[in-house]
């Protein structure tokens, strides 16, 4: 992904709508009485973002140069910083077609089914 | 788990309540795992792989930020380094701030400042924010470094929270708080104790403990990360009888 084009920081329409349910963990955190200041999903997504750069996928400058562009645009109204690197991680992703959002909006649906399994 | 539930511990006798949790899923919760699941089928990592960085990440201590700062203090030339351009000089203790070890440096651009201490000067690091730290160096920050009550307190009254730790320090040492953020880091480097001028960099590692490079300690020869009793009670419990009263 080549940092600041137009393209790359085009708001995508799936992950818009994540960002507009205004579900960040330091929004939700307080209402269950929850003092925790990171996701316990946090340490996952970093060592995601290791993996991609030490597998050659995405390397982390890429990636890094990519998460400041869109957290200064597309991103910029998201409070919470591992929100904001999840969305921006997952929007290079797909600017670089390493995942198609077909993909995920089917795997989500499939994620989602089976935490809330009985 | 619901809110408020109550956890039973049979046998013993009690019962308490358990932590609070998110009682929800969230999008961002699913599409972390969604897309964890879809890069590991395309073969772009493994699951094994993502296991062994996650449990790195949250294994990794204070060690390299010691030996940075015992190397400091037995090389002046690279404690010159060190004070000029600390993301460079952490390399020569094998840390490279852009490399996977990068840990929890999501911006493009890692400034890392040490903070040189003197006789009449005390740094201490906090986040105000959220919880920025050099992990790289340090590992993962302990639970009172990302409590409300450190964040807020700290930068408002640095002495009486640095008490609080046990650090009393005179009045006439200037305190000063550096708030850490996205993009730069900092820690500390405490002043070399006196009784340690033979000693070698693995004695002096020993004794620059994590909370000595967050600046709420002191490094003190004799004292480590190992922990062992150093104050005895003043009025301990007398002997207890068989019922559980205090001896005359």
């Amino acid at each position: 992904m080549s940092a600041g084009s137009d393209a790359n920081l085009r708001p995508i329409a799936f992950l818009e709508a994540i960002r507009r349910e205004g579900k960040e963990w330091d929004a939700i955190a307080p209402r269950y009485g929850v003092t925790n200041p990171d996701p316990p999903w946090k340490t996952s997504l970093k060592a995601m973002c290791e993996c991609l750069a030490a597998s050659g996928a995405l390397p982390t400058l890429t990636r890094r140069h990519a998460e400041d562009d869109l957290a200064q645009s597309v991103y910029n109204e998201v409070s919470s910083a591992p929100e904001r690197e999840l969305l921006a991680l997952v929007h290079t992703m797909l600017v670089a077609g390493l995942v198609t959002e077909a993909d995920i909006a089917g795997r989500m649906r499939t994620v989602r089914s089976r935490l809330e399994s009985a | 788990m619901s809110k408020g539930h109550k956890h039973s511990h049979s046998g013993d006798g009690h019962d308490h309540k358990a932590a609070p949790t998110v009682d929800e899923i969230t999008d961002y919760e699913v599409l972390e795992i969604a897309v964890r699941e879809l890069a590991i089928e395309h073969g772009l990592f493994t699951a094994e792989d993502h296991r062994k960085f996650t449990e790195w990440a949250e294994s990794i201590g204070p060690a390299a930020g010691s030996r940075l700062v015992a190397k400091a203090w037995t090389d002046p030339a690279f404690k010159a380094r060190l004070l000029k351009n600390g993301t460079e000089a952490c390399k020569e203790v094998g840390v490279d701030w852009a490399e996977p070890t990068g840990f929890g440096t999501p911006s493009d651009y890692t400034n890392f400042i040490v903070l040189e201490d003197t006789p009449t000067l005390h740094h201490v690091i906090v986040c105000t924010l959220c919880s920025c730290y050099p992990r790289p160096l340090l590992g993962m920050s302990p639970e009172w470094y990302r409590s409300t009550n450190y964040r807020r307190r700290l930068v408002r009254w640095p002495r009486e929270v640095l008490a609080e730790f046990g650090l009393v320090l005179p009045p006439e040492v200037e305190i000063r708080i550096e708030d850490s953020n996205q993009k730069c880091r900092f820690m500390v480097m405490p002043v070399r104790p006196e009784g340690t001028e033979k000693w070698t960099e693995e004695q002096l590692a020993a004794i620059v403990t994590r909370d000595c490079m967050i600046g709420v300690a002191l490094p003190r020869p004799g004292r480590t990360a190992d922990v062992h009793p150093l104050h005895k009670a003043r009025r301990p419990v007398q002997a207890t009888t068989q019922h559980g009263k205090a001896a005359e």
